[in-house]
């Protein structure tokens, strides 16, 4: 122990203050739990502060620009103006007010709060160092602890974010002049968002991807919609392409890329935005000193309700492993939560969605097709495309289509990939149709507000069955 | 000493699953190679399971009752090395009746077997019915689903986890006196010879326990009283608790109650009880349901006057006796009926909708109902009319008994062509009843009794045996039903025809 460290106890230790350890402490001290959430950056952790949150404001306020001036069609003529300076303001404010959000409704429910960072002692102390040096720190004994350090993006060597030029997506969600010229490294789903909001906001965008096309792990007539509008907005793709090394000039940056062949080529860029992932943090926290077992990759075992190989100790979140996603780092928050309040919680959700807010937005759930025949069933597809929406019609967007794939005897829904306007809302029912056990019947005989996007997932699961009014049945 | 697995074998012909009726060994019990080590029920017929090994019993992986998919491994042995490991390696395999097959690919068959019914393991339940099942502690994949396609409901859950506490006798819902209740067996005195280690520990009942919230809930869960869970653990001078001291109390706990409560169960009679409907009840529910809904079901009802017949068993029974064979009115029937069927061929058929065709069958398999403890059971006659009567009588008495000392193979049940129940054994003179689909027709007999008969305008007694021959309407026409049934009575009255 330290000379000068308070020791102070608490029943669940909360550590990282994002989407997964905020609901957790929240639910815990709803449980009548007393709980302390420890974090040494921002309440809402990422999301709020570095992701999700922000980078939806600048799309959604780089789509209002870009779609007025390009309203011709409707009759609208404009031409919008950003001012990347205010866009900035009030993004930061929507920011300021969730995160402040989460910081009293911690308070209200009776979470103790503390910055610092944490660091385990033991499997029942943790050390908190509170600010930089000298700021002293305090030992906190806990009978649970709840580890939601999340994620951080992955550096690639030789363009680490400590150089000026080169950003990682925080840096650019935080940009105050737009470059001229931007070259984002990587086409997952970080990159293509960014890329979609530099390009509406004039920036000339060219992305290289190491893969031989956008967006992996979706299937191509998903990720085809998404490409064929971003070549639109003239963005530039370089595929099979890994960046190598870069170079200050006088008005910026050359970035040399290397092909499979170790053929070169040479990218001129202001700016350089490296999306090539994220990793789980962890070392930080020390782990091994509470006899947590960490795999290779970082991430930390746990099984299907939150919990480490050590008893007494959960993990939640991006640092629990894949998929990286807010909304699965909040469930896995309130099971963690639960089971220590002696609750039969468990992580028994039959799928998580995800959502890409491209332009347009795909959002997927549950198994596609391929996955479905792969787990043994027999598949069963249905599929409406926006153009025969009379809704997606009158917005002026009718890209993409509704696919919801379910099993072929008694009908259950097994999944559903969007891709299309709204996408990221429409997943919900598709999500909500297959925790339920619900079929396609089920879904076909729900009557959908007219005139709605919503009424493309009826309809797919009416084509399913040969069913669909408004689209050919094939 | 290796550890060799052993996987519920293929017990009969399609069979996906069994229920593990009974262990007949326990772990630690040596068993040799052919000893039985459980009793095993498809939905066809109760299987003793034989031991592949010489060895000691280490483990069962199934409770009695549990439905156990084939593949799936179910007890354990530690066998002893020395003596044949290179034996016993090249013989585990060998469980899959596939040499050479490696583990992995076993492994991948088990886990095809196991969801054969939901590929992917996949239970479709809504979130609320998975946690209900959670909360009483019932393995939702147990749980059989009433909605569409057999989706599960709250209710269903809550059903499954009734069932299983009325059929298990040592739940926790046994009747414990009040008293019992407060003070739960403290481990010491009299009751000290069982308790060694809990003896050792402090007192039983303290003034304050400390716990972490978790344990505490736990202890709710469980209804242990914290203050009686022994311990040796203190915390700042007072005794400490964990959950697995709370489990550990609990399971003794459980243990004793249910051994007590076996001694004095005084509850009283419950207004309702629960049967599990499954095993043979399940097959019979489920091939009754398929038969009905399917096939438009018409009942044609006749009497046989059987005299005559009922003089000749009498002469020949003693002839068969003396061959061993007890010679019953079934056989005759059974050629009487063949006969009946080589005239109308369309009464020993099957519909294939699919070909959209009627399958005529030139050979004659007659199922014959029998009425076991299971439930009903048909073992099949095969080729009948190459038989003999005394051959057939022999070969019916024989399928019966092992029908009701289930130890009939599923084979043996298989492949009919036309079926017979004697609901008349059990009294009765009419009934209407249910083809075993997919066959077409299906004879019902009633008892044999003297009845009043009209002969020559006089009324006299006869024996006679009341026939309801139900047919399946979209194949047979009640025309050829009556013509059947007029040839059979043909028969049956004058049974030396049969000779012909």
């Amino acid at each position: 122990m330290v000379v000068g460290d308070v020791t102070t106890g608490t029943e669940v230790l909360v550590i990282g203050a994002g989407p997964g350890g905020y609901v957790a402490a929240i639910r815990a001290a709803q449980n009548g739990l007393d709980t302390t959430l420890v974090d040494r950056d921002a309440y809402g952790g990422t999301c709020l502060n570095y992701g999700c949150i922000p980078s939806k404001a600048l799309i959604s306020a780089t789509d209002v620009a870009h779609d007025a001036g390009n309203a011709t069609e409707m009759g609208v003529h404009a031409d919008p103006v950003i001012h990347t300076d205010e866009m900035q303001e009030w993004k930061e404010g929507v920011v300021d007010q969730l995160t402040g959000g989460v910081e009293k409704l911690c308070k209200a429910n009776g979470v103790n709060l503390i910055e610092g960072e944490a660091t385990f002692v033991d499997d029942s102390t943790a050390r908190i160092a509170h600010g930089g040096d000298g700021q002293g720190s305090e030992s906190i004994e806990f009978e649970h602890a709840i580890v939601a350090t999340g994620s951080r993006p992955i550096q690639v060597p030789g363009f680490e974010f400590e150089h000026e030029p080169i950003w990682s997506s925080r840096d650019a969600l935080d940009v105050e002049e737009p470059p001229e010229e931007l070259l984002v490294v990587g086409a997952g789903y970080i990159g293509m968002e960014l890329s979609t909001v530099f390009a509406k906001m004039g920036v000339d965008v060219t992305v290289v991807e190491m893969l031989d096309g956008i967006l992996p792990g979706y299937e191509d007539d998903v990720s085809r919609a998404v490409k064929k509008r971003a070549d639109e907005l003239g963005i530039e793709f370089n595929f099979g392409e890994a960046a190598s090394e870069w170079e200050e000039t006088g008005e910026g940056v050359v970035v040399t890329t290397e092909n499979e062949d170790g053929e070169e080529s040479t990218y001129d860029a202001e700016k350089v935005l490296v999306a090539v992932g994220r990793q789980p943090v962890s070392d930080s926290l020390d782990p091994e000193a509470a006899g947590i077992e960490v795999g290779d990759n970082g991430f930390i075992h746990t099984d299907d309700q939150a919990r480490t190989n050590v008893d007494n100790i959960f993990a939640v979140g991006d640092v629990a492993g894949e998929p990286m996603l807010a909304h699965k780092a909040s469930k896995e928050g309130i099971v963690a939560a639960e089971v220590i309040a002696g609750e039969p919680a468990a992580l028994d959700q039959q799928a998580i969605p995800a959502a890409v807010f491209t332009d347009p937005e795909i959002a997927t759930v549950g198994m596609t097709e391929e996955e479905a025949e792969e787990a043994g069933f027999e598949p069963k597809v249905g599929e409406f495309p926006f153009r025969a929406s009379g809704r997606a019609l009158s917005t002026g967007e009718s890209e993409g289509f509704v696919r919801i794939v379910a099993e072929a005897e008694a009908g259950f829904v097994l999944g559903a990939q969007i891709v299309g306007p709204e996408a990221s809302e429409l997943i919900a029912e598709c999500a909500l149709a297959i925790e339920m056990g619900a079929t396609l019947e089920d879904v076909a005989s729900t009557v959908h507000t007219h005139p709605t996007l919503a009424e493309a997932v009826m309809e797919a699961a009416e084509n399913a069955d040969d069913q669909a009014i408004h689209t050919l049945n094939r | 000493m290796t550890v060799k697995e052993f996987k519920l074998p293929d017990v009969g012909e399609g069979v996906a699953e069994g229920e593990l009726v009974s262990w007949q060994v326990s772990p630690g019990d040596t068993v040799s190679e052919g000893d039985i080590v459980a009793e095993v029920e498809t939905d066809k017929a109760l299987v003793e399971v034989p031991s592949r090994y010489d060895g000691t019993v280490q483990e069962l992986f199934a409770e009695e009752g549990e439905m156990v998919p084939v593949g799936d491994v179910i007890i354990s042995f530690d066998v002893d090395d020395g003596v044949e490991s290179g034996d016993a390696e090249a013989e585990a395999p060998d469980t899959e009746g596939e040499p050479g097959e490696s583990t992995d690919e076993a492994k991948t068959d088990t886990e095809e077997a196991a969801t054969a019914e939901t590929p992917d393991g996949r239970v479709f339940a809504p979130p609320s019915a998975r946690k209900l099942a959670r909360e009483l502690g019932v393995e939702i994949t147990d749980v059989e689903g009433s909605g569409p396609g057999g989706r599960i409901s709250e209710e269903d859950v809550r059903s499954y986890h009734e069932a299983a506490e009325t059929h298990d006798e040592t739940a926790d819902e046994t009747p414990v006196t009040p008293g019992e209740e407060e003070a739960p067996t403290p481990p010491s005195g009299a009751g000290a010879s069982e308790t060694v280690s809990a003896s050792d520990s402090p007192e039983a009942m303290r003034e304050t326990t400390l716990a972490t919230p978790a344990t505490r809930a736990l202890a709710k869960e469980l209804g242990v009283d914290l203050d009686a869970v022994p311990t040796e653990k203190t915390r700042d001078g007072e005794a400490y608790v964990e959950k697995e001291d709370v489990r550990a109390f609990a399971e003794r706990e459980e243990e004793e109650a249910g051994t007590e409560a076996g001694e004095s169960a005084t509850a009283e009679p419950a207004r309702e009880e629960t049967v599990p409907y499954r095993g043979v009840r399940r097959t019979i529910g489920e091939q009754m349901a398929t038969s009905k809904y399917t096939a438009p079901h018409v009942s044609h009802h006749d009497t046989a006057e059987i005299d005559e017949l009922v003089e000749t068993r009498e002469e020949l029974k003693q002839t068969a006796e003396e061959k061993g064979v007890r010679l019953t009115y079934m056989a005759f029937v059974l050629k009487a009926v063949v006969a009946g069927l080589k005239e109308y061929p369309i009464l020993n058929s099957e519909l294939d909708e699919e070909e959209g065709v009627i399958r005529l069958k030139n050979y004659y398999n007659i199922g014959i109902a029998v009425a076991t403890d299971a439930g009903l059971m048909v073992p099949v006659v095969k080729n009948v009319d190459e038989k003999g009567l005394l051959e057939i009588a022999d070969e019916v008495q024989e399928l019966a008994t092992k029908a009701r000392e289930r130890t009939i193979s599923p084979q043996e049940m298989q492949g009919g062509t036309f079926s017979i129940t004697n609901f008349g054994a059990f009294g009765g003179e009419y009934a209407t009843p249910i083809i075993n689909y997919p066959e077409t027709a299906i004879l019902g007999l009633g008892a044999i009794e003297q009845r009043p008969v009209v002969e020559d305008g006089e009324v006299v007694a006869a024996h006679t045996l009341p026939l309801s021959l139900a047919i399946d309407h979209r194949v047979i026409d009640g025309a050829e039903a009556a013509k059947f049934t007029n040839t059979v009575k043909e028969y049956l009255a004058e049974p030396t025809k049969l000779l012909l």
